[in-house]
């Protein structure tokens, strides 16, 4: 009774394999970053990357700050969506690998290691964690899955906060990188995007890829993959790796960028739910989708927090409920739907005479 | 060991089944992991704590009124609202009842303000006291009666026509509603249960612990592991489940330290469902993945 989301992206890939042929759907091209295809779509997706480019030339700190988050949490519902979008994998607690990403970078800077070496060495710490927690957590399916990734991310917190050579309760103060305010906002902003759009191309690259295409078996069906000859334990273990080393660099961003991180910011299981009601939103296992839905729902988030002092929460739940009963399928999958809805009326009004005549 | 250790262990975990055998079955029966279920727990312990300091009713007897509250808010939430979404599986379902639960916890906020509160009955402070072992009558009494409502709730479901029909609609939704079951109609009726059993679970807190409008948050990760552990969807399960829980939280408090309280649990926990995945008393058929 939960496979609808898997079923939806089944059909679109088989939408995607008879494009040729003259279905009412062909104009839409909806496969997994099919959009692309289209130019319009590429001239709109430059638009879109130009302007926030240009945006921390145009507007205050502030809405630089709150870009640089809503880019953050696009990295991460991205990093997300390789395991839980493409494979099936529903990784709660994937926040544990930003939180291995942040101490990782921060113990190691205090050690006076250069930061981009740091963030790196924590990217592996988090890739060597995965491999070895992965091969007994991935043989449990669905809901056991999402619950022992939770287990093993409160456990996790539990034990730094133990740990007094990374401060334990009282966090860790992380060393400053000596320029300017200005051009320290400014770095991060960049990272931050630079790392939404790197990880929003591996995903394309991945979904276009043998892996991808193994790991959306495995979501469909993963007895039948693996009768395919399909080694299924090194395909998850590799999509959850490389998961966890993407989500640990954005870890070891933000704890360069916050200056100061501690065990409940760290492991945030909040936020964990966060990105990843950002990709159910947007739509999982597509390529813009975690994307879409961090920009959503963060602004929205941010414009409700802004607006209401009180009962922003509130608002906020209201607003996920409405999306949720209403777009329940994801935004992708909405917009995807409007749009075969709108080429088959087309289609329909142009084939009309046709039949008529015939 | 102290029996004192023993004793808590077993006080507390008392408590934990009461909070987790909700959580278990709408898990179990429904497939719905009910993120609200800590927001509930909280509604219960407000109720307790109005009807206490406004009418001066003993939190013991409001049990029945936040059972009743929650009854309907959780049939009519299921009822409108997440029966509509489930179709969509399982993981849109969490992400309502999360909407839900920031809603909810908003609203007591609002209500009820941050402030601290507790429910002080006259015996509160006082209790038991044999061969240097102490037991609150709070505590005891909060117990004794989770245990009871488990305990009844378990007859009830095994009897009853309803519980019957519960139970089938677990196993296979299709020919439940093929032999006459009203699928709607039952969720609802279950969600209601779980939901009652939370307010029940909330009034219980109210006497033992701190009552604010985030207090339910934390027994959400406690109820994952409540319902894992004992097996999901069935109620002594949980009741197994959560006194495993407090015995070990306890246990692990006394022989490692305090501090490592969670990391037990959740440590226990990855191990059982490494290990034995359909928890220490689930049945085949009831912790299907679906």
């Amino acid at each position: 009774m939960a496979t609808k989301p898997s079923e939806d992206v089944r059909t679109s890939d088989v939408r995607a394999l008879t494009v040729d042929t003259p279905t009412a759907v062909a104009p839409v091209a909806p496969a997994t970053g099919g959009v692309v295809r289209q130019p319009v779509w590429i001239g709109l997706l430059a638009c879109a990357g130009l302007a926030l480019v240009a945006l921390p030339w145009l507007t205050s700190a502030y809405w630089v700050r709150v870009f640089t988050m809503v880019f953050m949490l696009a990295a991460l519902a991205q990093s997300l969506n390789i395991i839980a979008g493409f494979t099936g994998y529903a990784d709660f607690g994937n926040g544990v690998y930003f939180g291995i990403g942040a101490y990782a970078t921060g113990f190691l800077m205090q050690q006076t290691v250069p930061a981009p070496a740091a963030v790196l060495l924590g990217a592996l710490l988090a890739t060597v964690i995965a491999a070895l927690l992965g091969l007994p957590i991935l043989r449990l399916k669905g809901h056991y899955f999402a619950i022992a990734t939770i287990g093993i991310m409160e456990g996790t917190r539990e034990l730094v906060t133990n740990m007094g050579f990374l401060g334990g309760g009282q966090g860790l103060n992380i060393p400053i990188i000596r320029m300017s305010p200005a051009q320290f906002s400014m770095l991060m902003y960049f990272l931050m995007f630079g790392l939404m759009v790197g990880y929003t191309l591996l995903v394309w690259t991945i979904s276009r890829s043998s892996l991808g295409y193994g790991l959306r078996a495995i979501k469909g069906d993963e007895q039948a993959a693996a009768v395919m000859g399909i080694d299924t334990t090194r395909y998850k273990v590799a999509a959850w790796c490389t998961s966890a080393a993407c989500t640990a660099i954005v870890g070891g961003v933000y704890a360069i960028w916050s200056g100061f991180i501690e065990p409940p910011v760290a492991f945030d299981i909040v936020r964990g739910t966060e990105y990843f009601m950002m990709m159910l939103l947007g739509g999982a296992g597509t390529v813009f989708g975690p994307i879409l839905g961090a920009f959503v729902l963060h602004l929205i988030g941010n414009f409700v927090w802004s607006q209401f002092a009180h009962g922003h929460l509130a608002v906020l739940g209201i607003i996920i409920v409405l999306i949720v009963l209403f777009l329940p399928g994801g935004l992708m999958n909405a917009f995807r739907n409007g749009l075969a809805w709108r080429g088959r009326r087309r289609t329909a009004a142009g084939h009309r005479p046709t039949d008529n005549a015939a | 060991m102290s029996p004192q250790v023993l004793v808590n262990g077993l006080l507390l975990g008392g408590i934990y089944a009461a909070v987790g055998v909700g959580f278990s079955l709408t898990w179990g029966v429904l497939n719905i992991i009910n993120i609200a279920h800590g927001a509930m727990v909280m509604l219960g312990a407000y109720i307790t704590f109005l009807l206490f300091t406004y009418a001066g009713i003993d939190p013991f007897i409001s049990i029945p009124a936040s059972m009743f509250v929650l009854f309907l808010l959780g049939y009519v939430l299921q009822r409108f609202l997440i029966n509509r979404v489930i179709p969509h599986g399982v993981f849109m379902t969490l992400v309502l009842t999360f909407g839900l639960s920031l809603f909810l916890i908003d609203l007591a906020l609002l209500a009820f303000t941050s402030d601290y509160r507790s429910v002080t009955p006259s015996y509160a402070g006082s209790g038991l006291s044999f061969a240097g072992v102490i037991v609150p009558y709070q505590r005891l009494g909060a117990c004794v009666v989770a245990i009871l409502i488990v305990a009844g709730l378990n007859f009830y479901l095994g009897r009853s026509k309803l519980g019957r029909a519960i139970r089938a609609t677990a196993l296979n939704r299709q020919a439940a509603q093929l032999v006459g079951v009203d699928i709607a109609q039952i969720y609802a009726v279950t969600f209601g249960i779980g939901a009652a059993l939370a307010g029940a679970a909330g009034s219980l807190l109210a006497v033992t612990i701190t009552i604010t409008p985030f207090m339910g948050q934390v027994f959400i990760g406690k109820a994952f592991v409540i319902a894992t552990l004992g097996g999901l969807g069935t109620v002594q399960g949980a009741l197994i489940g959560g006194l495993v829980l407090g015995m070990a939280e306890s246990l692990g408090a006394a022989l490692i330290g305090p501090s490592y309280q969670q990391a037990i649990g959740f440590g226990i926990l990855v191990l059982v469902l490494v290990l034995r995945p359909e928890g220490i008393m689930g049945k085949q058929f009831f912790a299907e993945v679906k």
